[in-house]
């Protein structure tokens, strides 16, 4: 792996980057509420909020995938 | 970690961890005897103190097991007998050559067998240790090998070497024969005995006053004096808005007060934690209230709670949440309860105001040139309406005023005709009193003024109005030179002398009473002031600081209400009736921005007292919890740090107990950041009135009645109450002590001080704030006020601190009362003439510097060091450390207490939130690797975790609103054609988040954010500008070093703009060129990790965790070290922490004793084999 390695400058600029004008898909996903504790299922463009206590801030839950870690 | 600094994992090196049995026992059990039995080594083992008073020798220690103390303390027979046992086992082989020999080692030679090493050709190596006696010796130990971390293994080993040695109990009755003696270990029978514990256990009151005051409570306490005391006084001088169009109209504020800390978005009325202001970028503030009266139409109408704006608020007064929560009500806040308050939250980051040093306010100071022959004495004038200064000065002999409102110095006898003095007998005799030498050094002034052709008071005023400055709008009529005069006279030129109808008398002795000490110093060039004393600076706090800044934006607040309120009533026809409330809550902005703006920024910029200053305020450091504390006691200084004068730098005397002799920053800031001590309070003002009562009460006589011959007469002493004069007495000690009397009865506020000034006859009383003081412990007629009796009911319960206060026991004296103190330091130096005890010697140090162990065996510039490095420390930040979200945080993973503690540690509870780790150290030579200061560890240790910490990141994002209604999103994660994700959004959820738990690698994003193309108001119109085309502005991870994702939040901030905030976890284990630090200014970098089977070990088969180089020693001389290293060794044999307070601690000969009776060598010195030659090594000795 490059460590702090001189990284050159590309040339020509920084390329354009692709535009986007759909929206995006909505998809719920599941938060926790940092105040209760309890689970929060949101939307994309839902207010975050609990919605048990109206605490305003929100976790995202743990991964339910395997994370390997290497034990040194 | 390429990519951040090093990490600087500081640990000590001292022995490895121990049982921790009830520290403050354990504590007490230090100055106690050594405990001989292994079996027994816990609290119960300590002897009562009664007992203690016989075995500060070792000496005493040995012989007392056998003959028991003349108390009845029925405790410990296994103590006794196991003790003896060991030092009849010890002595008996010793016996016949201590007679013969006298080792010059103290006590210890007769302790310790002293074997000359027959076989060693080195005979003035030190005498060999006993333990290893019947071991090859080969070599002679040389390495100190701190630490083992099973106690019971060294003492078997100790028992199995005793067994060697008969026990001979004919010296029972030796030591039984010495009892008999007159003299025993220097004491004759009818000795007293001390039972004035008080003495031993003074310390008791520190914890008491750290509940009440110091460190960070005078920053509480001035916020607090702020709210509610300085806003009032503010709001009263400001109190009315008048239209200049509406004669009828008027608004008063009749009260004000602060809120407690609020939502702003109030749909939820839960109460608002500083941690969700932090979490949320937030600022935790509360509403500021005002009452009001004021006109609506024909009526008078009052009005309460309106809001005017707000304020942030200090964590941890009385308007903060915080206040009066137990621990667990702090837990649910999840608000650490160690952490020490007294900082703000702005947006979301901690902000400190330092506490700035500046000259006193309202004082004469004289100075002298000597080069240029002036003399001069200055006043900065400060009252809440102007701030200015005045020179009184002396050019070739002759004396002038000297004003900026003035355009040229004008002659004293002047200015003091102009002020209504007209006699030049009564100005002679005002200024220099019947005094010859004065007198002729004056009269050339009479001179000057007559030359000018004045006499009169009339002239005198023409005169000097001519040469006033007027800054005055051209509108208003032209006034008349006199008038002008007068007008400056009485509202500029020492602004802060009151002139109450014209009486212009007290200005008058004021200017003639600075004219004297000039004459004075003209006279005597030794009687000029010191502008770097102590007692002539004041420390200005958050509370005064923001007090100028509400003063500033109050006014502000009422002009725009006053122009906006014209605008309205100045139109003809208004539809509706107009209310003056509608405006007043229409514009709380300006104080709530201002605020905001000045303490985030720094920058104090009032217009008013044309003051700018920048670097008012700093991030709070967290780099580790002492940082967070030294920085709430450091102190910034006003001085220029370019100028090249030592003075400001230099350590002043009187700093002595107020400011920490030992914390300051190394280079350019040196000597001028300077840190509080453990036990100080800065005041806040006190009312005069009261005081000037009391002075009259007590005999003072109006100065203005008196003639200039009485005020100078011999024997006359002039009060000067904070700073102007006020009366006259001809007993000034009878004064003082009557004074200090009431005082100490409690009739006035404890932080009133008086002291007496014998060169200017003066007896000055000071009520103003800003002054730093501290507690001692009263004495009268020989005896401590504070007796035994007080201290057990102060450790009960039943009294606390400022009961001390109340009966007269304790009080504050400030740096110039300190003048006029005779402060005995322990009980026994107390002399006829004594008037104060210090409560604890050790708290002239600062608490960043309390963390020193044997501070005082170090070189000073070391004990400096290690101030600025163990701010650096990695260790616990808070117990809600899991709980921020700080943009940089280092964390120890395995931090420990201190093996050797201080007192200070107790206090500050840095043996709570520890950082650093004990360590087994070698000191010795190995392998080259060591030179320069580098350190050789124990891949063994690292790998068990010896060192390891966790750097935990915030990558931070908000989804902003952009002028043309468009708004910042999260982005979809994208697939290939085979419809797996792209390796950049390998770690994404659905919801264009990373997953929490995963790895994060280089180049990989976490939040797929995107922004609009156009977020102008009006985009240029075209085919391919759509309103709604998104650009991709995905966050990824920028490091070379993989880390995981530990949290995600996310939430709103104030402006309703979702907050993303990331958090990514590295864990680190040591690495060449990571730095380590003792506790003793001695740091080294990592050189090389060596296996453990490669390292040298003792023959219990001890390893050490970190080699370091001898050399480090000899040059730097921190000898407070190597007692660290044998307090620690000590301790950890021993099963309990050994202390190693600052003027006390644990003593060396009783940890050799400990260090012996475990079967090692007194001196801490070890036995290694080399673990990587086929033999036992000899190695060189240090």
């Amino acid at each position: 792996m490059q460590r702090e390695g001189y990284v050159p400058p590309t040339a020509g600029g920084v390329a354009r980057p692709p535009v986007y004008g759909d929206t995006p898909r909505q998809t719920a996903m599941k938060y926790l509420c940092a105040d209760c504790g309890k689970s929060v299922t949101l939307n994309k463009g839902d207010p975050i909020r609990c919605k048990e206590c109206g605490f305003r801030i929100l976790y995202k839950e743990r991964t339910k995938r395997m994370v390997q870690f290497e034990a040194r | 970690m390429s990519d951040a600094a090093p990490a600087e994992a500081v640990l000590r090196w001292c022995p490895a961890p121990a049982a921790q049995n009830g520290s403050l026992v354990a504590g007490k059990q230090t100055d106690a005897l050594p405990d001989f039995a292994p079996s027994n080594p816990g609290p119960t083992a300590a002897p009562p103190p009664v007992q203690r008073i016989f075995i500060p020798l070792p000496h005493a220690s040995r012989h007392r097991p056998r003959c028991p103390p003349p108390c009845p303390g029925g405790h410990g027979d296994s103590v006794r007998h196991a003790g003896g046992k060991i030092e009849r086992e010890r002595a008996s082989p010793a016996s016949e050559q201590r007679k013969t020999r006298k080792s010059p080692l103290g006590p210890f030679s007769s302790t310790l067998v002293f074997l000359s090493n027959d076989d060693d050709d080195d005979d003035d190596r030190i005498p060999f240790d006993f333990a290893h006696s019947h071991r090859n010796r080969t070599a002679t130990a040389t390495t100190v090998i701190m630490a083992i971390t099973d106690g019971s293994k060294a003492s078997r080993h100790r028992q199995q070497q005793h067994h060697h040695h008969s026990s001979q109990p004919s010296r029972d009755d030796e030591a039984f024969a010495k009892l008999l003696e007159p003299i025993y270990q220097g004491k004759k029978l009818s000795d007293p005995i001390n039972t004035a514990k008080a003495c031993a256990d003074k310390w008791a009151l520190l914890p008491a006053f750290l509940k009440v005051k110091g460190l960070v409570k005078q920053h509480i306490d001035s916020f607090n004096y702020f709210c509610d005391i300085d806003l009032k006084q503010i709001v009263k001088a400001n109190e009315m808005v008048v239209s200049e169009v509406d004669p009828n109209f008027f608004l008063r504020y009749t009260d004000i007060r602060v809120g407690f800390p609020e939502r702003q978005d109030s749909d939820s009325d839960a109460e608002i934690t500083p941690n969700e202001c932090r979490l949320r970028d937030m600022t935790y503030a509360a509403p500021v209230f005002v009452s009001i009266q004021y006109v609506r139409g024909k009526a008078v109408i009052s009005r309460n709670s309106v809001c005017i704006g707000r304020l942030p608020i200090m964590l941890r007064s009385n308007k903060c949440v915080l206040t009066d929560k137990s621990d667990e009500d702090m837990a649910l806040l999840k608000e650490c309860p160690l952490d020490p308050g007294g900082y703000f939250i702005i947006n979301g980051t901690e902000k400190v105001i330092l506490v700035q040093e500046q000259l006193s306010k309202n004082r004469i100071i004289v100075e002298a040139d000597t080069k240029k022959q002036i003399v001069q004495a200055s006043v900065t004038s400060s009252t809440h309406e102007r701030k200015s200064i005045t020179y009184v000065l002396s050019k070739k002999g002759i004396i002038y005023l000297r004003h900026n409102s003035v355009s040229e110095d004008v002659p004293i006898v002047l200015v003091l005709k102009a002020l209504g003095i007209q006699s030049d007998h009564e100005i002679l005799l005002m200024v220099a009193g019947t005094d010859m030498v004065y007198q002729d050094t004056f009269s050339v002034n009479f001179e000057e003024c007559s030359k000018l052709g004045v006499h009169t008071q009339q002239q005198a005023l023409d005169y000097l109005g001519a040469r006033v400055k007027t800054s005055r709008k051209i509108l208003t009529t032209r006034k008349s030179y006199a008038h002008e005069a007068l007008e400056a006279l009485a509202t500029i030129v020492l602004a802060h002398v009151p002139v109450k109808n014209l009486n212009f008398r007290p200005k008058a002795m004021y200017i003639a009473l600075m004219t004297r000490r000039i004459l004075m110093a003209m006279a005597n060039p030794q009687l000029v002031d010191d502008r770097d004393y102590v007692g002539n600076k004041r420390l200005e706090l958050a509370g005064q600081l923001l007090s100028l800044l509400f003063e500033d934006l109050f006014k502000r607040f009422n002009s725009d209400l006053k122009m906006n309120i014209d605008k309205i009533l100045k139109k003809p026809n208004r539809t509706e009736e107009f209310d003056a409330f509608n405006i007043i809550s229409g514009h709380g902005h300006t104080i709530t921005t201002g605020m905001n703006r000045a303490i985030s920024t720094g920058n104090w910029s009032l217009k008013r007292f044309k003051m700018e200053r920048a670097g008012v305020t700093h991030v709070l450091s967290r780099l580790s919890y002492i940082s967070a504390l030294g920085m709430m006691t450091r102190i910034s200084s006003q001085f220029e740090k370019t100028r090249k004068v030592s003075g400001p730098r230099a350590l002043q005397p009187s700093q002595f107990g107020m400011l920490c002799p030992s914390d300051t920053p190394e280079g350019e800031a040196c000597g001028l950041v300077k840190n509080l001590a453990l036990m100080t309070h800065i005041t806040t003002d006190d009312d005069e009135e009261h005081v000037k009562r009391l002075a009259v009460v007590l005999g003072a006589e109006d100065v203005l009645a008196v003639s200039g011959q009485e005020l100078y007469a011999h024997g006359a002493y002039i009060i000067y109450i904070n700073g102007t004069p006020f009366g006259i007495t001809r007993y000034p000690a009878r004064f003082l002590t009557k004074f200090r009397r009431m005082r100490r009865m409690g009739k006035l506020s404890e932080f009133v001080s008086i002291y007496i000034n014998h060169h200017q006859n003066g007896v000055h009383i000071a009520t103003d704030g800003g002054r730093i003081c501290r507690p001692l412990i009263i004495v009268e007629n020989k005896k401590s006020k504070v007796t035994a009796r007080h201290i057990k009911s102060l450790k009960g319960g039943k009294l606390s601190f400022e009961d001390f206060l109340k009966r007269g026991l304790v009080e504050y004296v400030d740096v110039n009362e300190e003048n006029d103190a005779h402060i005995a330091i322990y009980e026994h130096e107390v002399s006829a003439s004594t008037t104060h005890l210090e409560i604890e010697p050790f708290t002239i140090l600062g608490a960043v510097a309390g963390l020193i162990p044997f501070p005082h065996h170090n070189q000073s510039p070391r004990n400096t060091y290690q101030c600025a490095m163990g701010k650096q420390a990695i260790g616990a930040i808070a117990y809600n450390q899991f709980l921020r979200i700080d943009t940089l945080l280092y964390l120890m993973v395995y931090p420990q207490q201190p093996m050797v503690k201080t007192r200070t540690i107790e206090l500050i509870r840095y043996d709570k939130l520890p950082a650093g780790q004990n360590a087994i150290v070698a000191v010795m030579s190995y392998s080259g690797y060591d030179i320069e200061d580098a350190l050789v560890l124990n891949k063994a240790s690292v790998d068990r975790g010896f060192g390891r910490c966790q750097v935990l990141r915030k990558y931070v994002t908000t989804l902003k609103k952009h002028p043309n209604q468009t708004m910042d999103r999260i982005g979809d994660r994208k697939s290939d054609e085979e419809g797996n994700l792209i390796k950049k959004h390998r770690i994404i959820e659905s919801d264009g988040l990373a997953a929490v738990g995963e790895r994060i690698e280089q180049g990989e994003s976490y939040i797929l954010k995107q922004v609009p193309m156009h977020t102008a108001n009006n985009p240029a119109e075209g085919p391919q500008n759509r309103l709604g085309d998104y650009k991709d502005a995905a966050m990824s991870y920028k490091l070379a070093d993989s880390a995981y994702i530990d949290k995600v939040m996310i939430s709103c901030s104030e402006s309703e703009q979702t907050l993303i905030k990331v958090l990514t976890r590295q864990t680190r284990r040591p690495e060449l060129g990571d730095k380590f630090s003792s506790r003793h200014g001695q740091k080294g970098v990592c050189g090389i990790i060596a296996q453990q089977e490669d390292m040298p070990f003792n023959d219990l088969g001890i390893c050490p965790d970190i080699i370091m180089n001898p050399h480090g020693f000899p040059s730097r001389m921190t000898v407070g070290k190597m007692i660290e290293l044998l307090a620690g060794k000590a301790g950890v044999l021993n099963g309990n922490l050994q202390y190693g307070t600052a003027f006390g601690g644990s003593k060396v000969p009783d940890m050799a004793e400990i260090l012996v009776s475990h079967g090692f060598n007194y001196s801490g010195k070890d036995f290694v084999t080399s673990g990587t030659l086929p033999r036992t090594q000899r190695n060189s000795d240090h």
